[in-house]
């Protein structure tokens, strides 16, 4: 790689450079680092000047405010049920649909196959920002507001993913599939048996992309989800914005509630989260 | 005979493969974009139950001479241009940086992506406490320029709500596109570097006369994604105005289309703006898509 085995950089200028790398990581991580030391703080606390980044003594109490609410009806609990069921059905489902069609459309010929492929390409130059309206409209025509469904399913169809198992898929090799078929094996038989479990890493990929998508949405549930019960995180955490609702340590500990289970996702699989925003440089491969 | 039977049975499993796609498309995408297109031609009243009144255009020429209409380009502009030229600038800086390290690189990686791991809910969060006036922001300007005390109105003045907002999506974006240029940067074929090296190339001008010009295509991508990205942006508007800023200076053209349709109920002014933005949009993803087509791989 570039300047790895030759460096020409000289010493004064390489400890330049890591003296700005660690000054712009500084920077970078002490926003996290305040929302860490904050959520254990009493809200005067928060705001002491200077500020001080141990806490005097580890205040729990935010968590139980951030938890129980300021009506104490746990709601919190609900709604993270909610993101949790969203994001892992919306994952599931849209590898399965991006995994089927990718396959149709890559080792299949059919008529309309082209037309169908540009008509998902073009779906892909339509980001939701411009089309959220009309699709709540639909939405509660279909009557799927509050409901799971409703969450679901517009998201189920990713345009993205299914350009990237098409890509994958059409290198997979003939043979194997032409195989399977001699050996008796039905056509769904071959998607599920080969296909679908031999292409993990594209899955994984796909899987973690829509997951963090869904567990991010602020927009999609907050036109649809009018209901406290039907609430998702990024919705619930609203509330603690509202100006006359002002509870600092409350609102850290909800944060950094609301991060666990996505940076322990990100730890355990940084590679694919990596991997995903890799992808866009990919370009046509 | 028998063969074009087999392939007649194979194309019918590929309808069925796809049909799964291809109803979802047809539901959740294409009968939303043509009903609000046709919208846009009438007065909706969403809790009405009496036919909507053709208006004709005249939805549109409203939409165009209204001032908050304007207003809303304006900050949308305003808040992309700003956001996409440090972004797009720094992500390069620290993806080179970042290349040439010899130890540490994926912990490095690592460390710069995790603002973008945590949902912009969360980023808005934590900066409406930095940027609170008795917050640290206030302090860290205030120790940098040695003025003790001063109030820099981050969540109120204009110009400083508005630098509030792009600081917020730089924080949490720069690692997501430093990481796209790290990837960018290791496929630069290194027969090229050390062909450079060998004729006896400075770093600077290896990264001058080589990697930049082979890192266009990267450069064309992170341009436009950060465009339409920009041009998305939501969260962070929507939960600095429940605390209370100033609508005016924020009001992008997504926050706008939601509270057009969810608080005035105006849906055909919403579906107006959308049909605009989707425009806007859908030009910017075809310049993208035109140009990944042509520079996939000059070397």
């Amino acid at each position: 790689m570039f300047l790895r085995n030759n460096t020409p950089l000289n010493r004064v200028t390489n400890y330049i450079i890591n003296l700005f790398l660690v000054f712009i990581l500084l920077a970078i991580l002490m926003p996290i680092a305040f929302m860490l030391s904050a959520s254990f703080m009493s809200s005067s606390e928060i705001f002491s000047m200077p500020y001080r980044w141990i806490p005097s003594r580890i205040y729990l109490e935010n968590f139980y405010r951030a938890v129980a609410g300021n009506d104490q009806s746990f709601i919190f609990l609900r709604n993270v049920l909610n993101s949790v069921v969203v994001a892992t059905t919306t994952a599931t489902l849209s590898i399965m649909v991006s995994c089927l069609a990718g396959y149709g459309l890559s080792k299949f010929r059919f008529r309309g196959r082209n037309i169908i492929f540009l008509i998902i390409m073009g779906r892909m130059m339509i980001p939701f920002e411009a089309i959220m309206i009309p699709m709540y409209i639909t939405a509660v025509k279909l009557g799927l507001q509050n409901t799971y469904a409703g969450l679901v399913l517009p998201f189920v169809l990713n345009t993205f993913g299914l350009f990237q198992m098409r890509q994958y898929l059409m290198t997979f090799p003939d043979d194997i599939l032409d195989a399977g078929r001699i050996d008796g094996l039905g056509e769904l038989g071959i998607f599920w048996r080969i296909v679908f479990k031999n292409s993990t890493p594209a899955i994984a990929t796909a899987a973690i992309l829509s997951f963090r998508g869904q567990w991010d949405n602020l927009l999609w549930p907050l036109l649809l989800a009018q209901k406290e019960k039907m609430k998702t995180i990024p919705t619930y955490i609203v509330k603690f914005t509202e100006e006359k609702y002002s509870d600092e340590g409350a609102m850290m500990a909800v944060a950094v509630l609301a991060s666990l289970p996505i940076v322990v996702m990100f730890l355990s699989l940084s590679k694919y989260f990596l991997q995903g925003s890799g992808m866009y440089s990919a370009g046509k491969e | 005979m028998k063969s074009i039977g087999i392939e007649k049975k194979k194309a019918r499993w590929g309808y069925v493969f796809v049909t799964p796609a291809l109803l979802l498309f047809l539901i959740f995408s294409l009968y939303p974009m043509l009903n609000a297109f046709y919208n846009t031609f009438f007065n909706i009243k969403l809790l009405s139950l009496r036919p909507p009144k053709f208006v004709g255009l005249k939805n549109y020429s409203y939409m165009l001479s209204s001032s908050g209409f304007w207003n809303s380009m304006k900050a949308t502009a305003i808040f992309s241009l700003g956001a996409f030229i440090p972004l797009s600038l720094f992500s390069l800086i620290f993806g080179l940086i970042i290349t040439t390290r010899l130890r540490h690189q994926k912990t490095l990686q690592l460390l710069f992506y995790t603002p973008a791991v945590l949902s912009s809910v969360v980023a808005a969060l934590i900066w409406m406490l930095i940027f609170d006036p008795r917050g640290i922001g206030n302090s860290v300007v205030n120790f940098f320029l040695r003025t003790p005390g001063v109030d820099h109105n981050w969540l109120t003045n204009t110009g400083m709500l508005r630098f509030s907002t792009v600081t917020i999506y730089l924080w949490k974006y720069i690692g997501y596109f430093t990481i796209i240029y790290v990837t960018g940067i290791a496929k630069v074929p290194t027969s090229i570097l050390e062909a450079a090296t060998i004729a006896g190339a400075s770093a600077m001008q290896t990264i001058r006369l080589i990697i930049l010009p082979l890192l266009r295509p990267t450069t064309m991508m992170v341009t436009i994604v950060t465009m339409l990205n920009s041009l998305k942006s939501f969260s962070t508007q929507y939960l600095f105005t429940q605390r209370g800023a100033p609508l005016e200076p924020i009001d992008v053209v997504t926050l706008n289309i939601y509270n057009t349709a969810m608080r005035d109920l105006k849906i055909s002014h919403a579906c107006v703006m959308s049909v605009l933005l989707f425009l806007v949009m859908m030009s910017l993803t075809l310049v993208r898509m035109k140009s990944s087509e042509k520079d996939v791989t000059v070397y």
